[in-house]
């Protein structure tokens, strides 16, 4: 909310400097966003009344003004706005005023018309932010009056007010504060409540009002809604613009001026944080019921939209319609207008959670709304109503009726606190004197009912209907005392691994350093995916309220998200993108939530040209497997079928299936060439990790023997391997394959099929072997292929 | 007087150390003492002589062949050497490296690496919480009345069967004190979610850590030594640090935390990096309750919250301009830290 400090000064003494002002509230948990200065205190801009205007001859859009400027002598000014007409007082800057912007005014031609100064919008003497047309000044305005004279120099603070602090959404509410916190003087609003105490009010229910023409009566249907309600006939107004003064104000803090009733009522809004709203009362018809709404009964507000109310809305209603929304909105069709003659004032306490409903489920909120939402001080309904009176009794010449018809209950007043010195001293974390701890609370407006030597009880005000508890007392003594006063202290304690501490470190040294060990660049990708997403996001539940389309659904798998990541990068002209993500996935239809581990792998296999390796390949699906293989020894994959996979593979771990990968379908992406991809549940690889422990090293050296063979094409690794390893041979240590080599029919030499080569490696525990052990074992393995699986064996 | 060994000695020496290739030092080991050379025939020459003279002779016999052996190895370590680097001189060592392969970590989890290896530091044990929340754990607990605009479905994202996606990390707070009783010391970092349209520095997905401590006597001065440890070690020890009062549901009192330091961008400017405060008694009600016992007696423990942003710590430490440079996972981006 926008504050005025010239305002606020009315209420408090405060320091000159608007710097210290903001940095007082802001130490104190209302932070200042904006300190803007306002007024216009600029030399040779003066009031001046337009006197004639004609039509520019040579610009469609220019007109020809003659003002006066008070000096007694008319001048010529040619003028672009059109929203003036004669007689209207505007300000009129002179040649040689310097405007806020820079510019600097001069007797000129405009398209051959002497222009004799400028004629001013309110952006152009920085008084708003209207650039759309003329700043119409009030009637009262005196002509060749400095125009600092009506606009004096202000500062104007932007406050951020937390929803627990209703009671600081008006001049007088922030003021009080900021008494509190300085210990600045505070002085209460002129025209207080003179007949108005709670007591009083109670008696004057419905009954007696001044026009005996239509005596209404006021009903709460709604009294949970709406607990209390109050209404003031005022008579014979004269609707019309506001004076300049009223107009001034309303205008430095951003509400824009309608005519004087309404700025009236804006103006105690801000004065004292009631919002309102005054009726024209002779065009409400009948008895006056707040009530809730009728499901989809319509109403037509004042912002000349039509709603359609739900159920739970609180209208306050005549005998025929809705003529407001309850604490929102009133209605167009009851609205002051300028022919406007008798006016009913109300002022009333809704409901903050029903106003919030209400302003949630219609999405429509309003100055009004804001403040009832966060709670207004029930002991200003009724000043509120009063002040608004007086102020159109002098204004609008209006004759408030004597007496104010009530209806319904104030709120209780908030509950006595109880506050122990040592729980505060505990809370806050230092020893603060009991006779700081009683200052600090009693500057805030609480009064000690009950005092003992451990602490009290406090009274609280009406207005602080957020003192709940102890620990909010604390927090005022806290704000108070000044957090900077409070000196930290580091004690800590010794805490044992936690599960997630475990899972967490398993995680980082199992999965993410050796990926990145071994090449792959981390993603981080949305949790939330597109519906259109690939197949292999199939069954992702949807979101009842996504925000765009791209959010729609949780992920059930990461690899839809690596494929966007794919694509962006290959648009940005990227050659190898290789990259993994660990996170979570949500498993439909329960939405489980899993750690996956998603590989992608797409294009060249070396990261740069090199000049060292001169082979150039695409990487494919060994390059995934090694990737794999290399955070999780011992994996073995199994053909599989996969959406959207041409070529997809099982991986096992153990004889636990942990995940799929393999090569994308033709299509499935726009990436040119093979992408691959993989996923695993990584929660399933990292669960049964355990301490490594010692294997005694071997004594004893090895001895190596290569087999190269010939095989049919079909043929595969693993049916040689497994003839090689069974029946088990006891000095074979280990079997690599270190070639293949596929030949074509007709191509070479040699018969169609594969070659391939391997390295068996030989070893025995305890002595070392002789030429002649492993000449017998290799020959009993090689004699197994050729018999078992009719390779061609090299010599 | 000079013995002819010393003589035969220096004589060596001299030639030794004039030698310009390994030929004429081989020729200067057999000259002297080859099998055959000038010192080596003193070997035989020893038997000869007297008794008394003999041990005397010998000794220096030794210490001449030493002197001499010693420095033929030195002089031809120097050839070695020098024939060595004369053909490595021509390898043209500009050339580039061989490329190794390795990949970059995400900023967002350097980040977080960077915060919970202080957090633990700090004494702080890890805990988890899923994404998928119900309105108890993300609001009830947490001391937000049902009328609360956070919960409405302009702000928080709902699923269909009425779970949402939580709106910060303050549920694990409640996971955890369900699960444990006090003393409790944890943080928990994920995901946390709200229905902001994404701009420059908002996203509908963001990262969040959230820290724990309930014990017996926590106060605020315990919150704000701790927290401005944490700061100073994360943006370096001139870092300046301010707690604002504020206002959350679930803590109170509650403070948001600047941050203000002429290493980072903005430099004078105070950078809000969290939110937090002393966990509201209500919190402690609703866990109570929900254990079913007396476990979390407000007047017996008090606790410190705190919510730190990591999208927006990892922005300030890293000077990323945009929030939307993290999901979009540009390889440009990401090799940038690696």
């Amino acid at each position: 909310m926008k504050f005025s400090v010239n305002w606020l000064r009315e209420f408090v003494d405060l320091p000159k400097n608007p710097e210290e002002i903001a940095e007082l509230l802001t130490r104190a948990g209302i932070e200042t966003k904006n300190i803007e200065t306002r007024g216009a205190n600029i030399d040779k801009v003066v009031v001046s009344q337009i006197t004639a205007s004609s039509q520019h001859p040579n610009a469609d859009r220019l007109t020809v003004c003659e003002v006066d400027d008070g000096s007694g002598t008319k001048r010529q000014i040619v003028c672009g706005a059109t929203n003036y007409k004669v007689g209207d007082k505007v300000p009129l800057a002179l040649p040689g005023a310097k405007l806020p912007n820079g510019t600097e005014i001069r007797k000129s031609k405009l398209r051959g018309i002497e222009s004799e100064g400028m004629l001013c919008s309110p952006i152009e003497l920085r008084l708003g932010e209207d650039a759309s047309g003329l700043l119409i000044l009030s009637p009262d305005a005196k002509i060749g009056a400095p125009i600092g004279d009506l606009f004096p120099a202000d500062t104007i603070l932007d406050v951020e007010i937390t929803p627990n602090r209703g009671d600081l959404l008006s001049h007088f509410g922030l003021a009080r504060e900021i008494a509190a916190l300085s210990g600045a003087s505070f002085r209460a609003p002129k025209a207080f409540g003179v007949e108005e105490s709670r007591g009083e009010t109670q008696r004057k229910t419905a009954g007696s009002l001044d026009f005996a023409r239509d005596d209404k009566l006021i009903k709460i249907s709604a009294t949970r809604e709406c607990p209390f309600f109050s209404a003031r006939k005022i008579g014979n107004v004269k609707v019309g613009p506001s004076p300049h003064w009223l107009r001034a104000k309303i205008e430095s803090v951003g509400i824009r001026s309608i005519n004087n009733i309404v700025d009236i009522s804006n103006f105690v809004m801000l004065e004292l944080g009631q919002p309102t709203h005054a009726f024209d009362a002779d065009k409400l018809k009948g008895d006056i019921n707040v009530r809730l709404a009728r499901e989809s009964e319509k109403f037509l507000a004042l912002d000349g939209k039509t709603y359609s109310l739900k159920q739970d809305t609180c209208v306050v209603t005549d005998q025929e319609r809705a003529v407001g929304i309850g604490g929102v909105m009133g209605g167009e069709e009851t609205a002051v207008t300028d022919s406007t003659k008798n006016i009913l004032l109300e002022a009333a306490y809704f409901l903050p959670a029903s106003i919030r409903r209400t302003a949630r489920d219609l999405n429509l909120s309003s100055d009004a709304s804001y403040r009832f939402e966060r709670g207004v001080d029930p002991d200003m309904i009724l000043q509120a109503s009063h002040r608004a009176a007086e102020l159109i009794r002098e204004i609008a010449g209006g004759t408030p009726a004597k007496e104010i018809q009530v209806a319904g209950k104030l709120p209780a007043n908030p509950a006595d606190v109880s506050l122990s010195y040592v729980k505060c001293d505990r809370v806050i974390g230092v020893a603060i004197e009991p006779e700081t701890v009683d200052e600090i609370l009693t500057r805030f407006g609480l009064t000690k009912t009950n005092s003992s030597r451990e602490g009290g009880t406090w009274k609280i005000p009406s207005y602080r209907r957020d003192l709940q508890r102890d620990v909010d007392l604390i927090e005022e003594v806290l704000r108070a005392y000044g957090i900077d006063r409070i000196p930290g202290t580091t004690r800590g304690r010794f805490m044992p691994t936690s599960p997630a501490d475990r899972s967490h470190d398993l995680e980082t040294f199992l999965l993410r350093d050796r990926l990145v060990a071994s090449g792959l660049s981390e993603v981080r990708t949305s949790k939330l995916i597109p519906k259109s997403a690939s197949a292999l996001s199939q069954g992702a539940i949807e979101l009842r309220n996504p925000l765009s389309e791209d959010h729609v659904a949780l992920r059930p798998s990461l690899i839809s998200g690596l494929l966007e990541v794919l694509e962006r990068n290959v648009r940005a002209g990227a050659e190898r993108v290789s990259i993994f993500e660990i996170g979570r996935a949500f498993i439909p239809p329960s939405g489980k939530e899993e750690r996956h581990l998603a590989i992608l792998l797409w294009g060249n296999a070396a990261n740069t040209p090199n000049w060292r390796s001169q082979i150039k390949r695409s990487l494919d699906l060994f390059d995934l497997k090694g990737a794999l293989e290399c955070v999780v020894p011992n994996l073995s994959f199994r053909p599989g079928k996969f959406p959207d996979l041409a070529l997809a593979v099982e991986v096992w771990s153990g004889d636990q299936r942990v995940g799929f990968g393999g090569q994308l379908s033709a299509g499935k992406s726009s990436a040119p060439g093979s992408v691959l991809v993989a996923e695993l549940h990584a929660d399933l690889l990292l669960e049964n990790e355990s301490v490594k422990k010692f294997r005694g090293l071997d004594r004893y050296p090895a001895i190596t023997r290569d087999i190269a063979m010939i095989a049919p094409e079909k043929l595969t690794h693993a049916e040689i391997l497994r003839v090689i390893e069974e029946p088990k041979e006891p000095l074979l240590e280990s079997v690599q394959l270190f070639d293949v080599f596929e030949h074509r029919e007709g191509a070479t030499s040699a018969p169609a099929g594969k070659s391939l080569a391997y390295r068996l490696t030989y070893r025995a525990k305890n002595r070392t072997l002789t030429n002649e052990e492993v000449n017998a074992a290799h020959a009993t393995i090689r004699e197994r292929l050729r018999s078992e699986l009719g390779v061609t064996l090299r010599e | 007087m000079t013995h002819p060994l010393e003589q035969l000695r220096d004589d060596a020496l001299r030639e030794i150390g004039s030698a310009t290739d390994e030929h004429a030092l081989e020729a200067a080991r057999i000259k002297y003492i080859g099998k055959s050379g000038s010192i080596s025939a003193w070997g035989e020459r020893m038997k000869t002589l007297d008794k008394t003279e003999r041990p005397v002779i010998g000794k220096l016999l030794n210490e001449v062949r030493n002197a001499v052996t010693a420095a033929l190895e030195t002089r031809s370590a120097q050839f070695r050497i020098e024939k060595e680097s004369g053909a490595l001189a021509r390898i043209d060592i500009s050339l580039p490296g061989t490329p190794g392969e390795i990949g970059s970590l995400h900023p967002l989890y350097q980040m977080h690496e960077r915060a919970i290896q202080i957090f633990r530091r700090m004494g702080f044990a890890l805990a988890e919480g899923p994404d998928v929340e119900t309105e108890w754990y993300c609001f009830d607990a947490l001391n937000t009345p049902p009328d609360h605009p956070a919960r409405n479905e302009q702000d928080t994202f709902y699923l269909p069967d009425g779970r949402l996606l939580r709106t910060h990390t303050s549920t694990v707070q409640i996971r955890a004190m369900e699960s444990a009783s006090p003393p409790i010391r944890m943080i928990a970092s994920g995901a946390a979610y709200r229905r902001d349209e994404v701009d420059a520095t908002h996203s509908a997905q963001f990262h969040q850590i959230e820290g724990l401590y309930v014990d017996e006597n926590v106060g605020i001065a315990d919150l704000k030594g701790e927290l401005e440890f944490f700061l100073r070690e994360l943006f370096g020890s001139e870092t300046e640090v301010q707690f604002r009062p504020h206002y959350f549901p679930f803590t109170e009192p509650s403070l948001e935390v600047y941050v203000r330091s002429k290493a980072l961008k903005g430099g004078e400017q105070w950078i809000e990096v969290a939110g937090c405060g002393m966990v509201h008694p209500a919190v402690f009600e609703a866990v109570n309750k929900s254990r079913g016992d007396n476990a979390y007696d407000p007047e017996k423990w008090s606790g410190y919250a705190f919510g730190l942003g990591m999208d927006r710590l990892a922005m300030i430490l890293f000077d990323i301009p945009d929030i939307r440079l993290f999901a979009q996972n540009d390889l440009r981006f990401l090799r940038q830290f690696a």
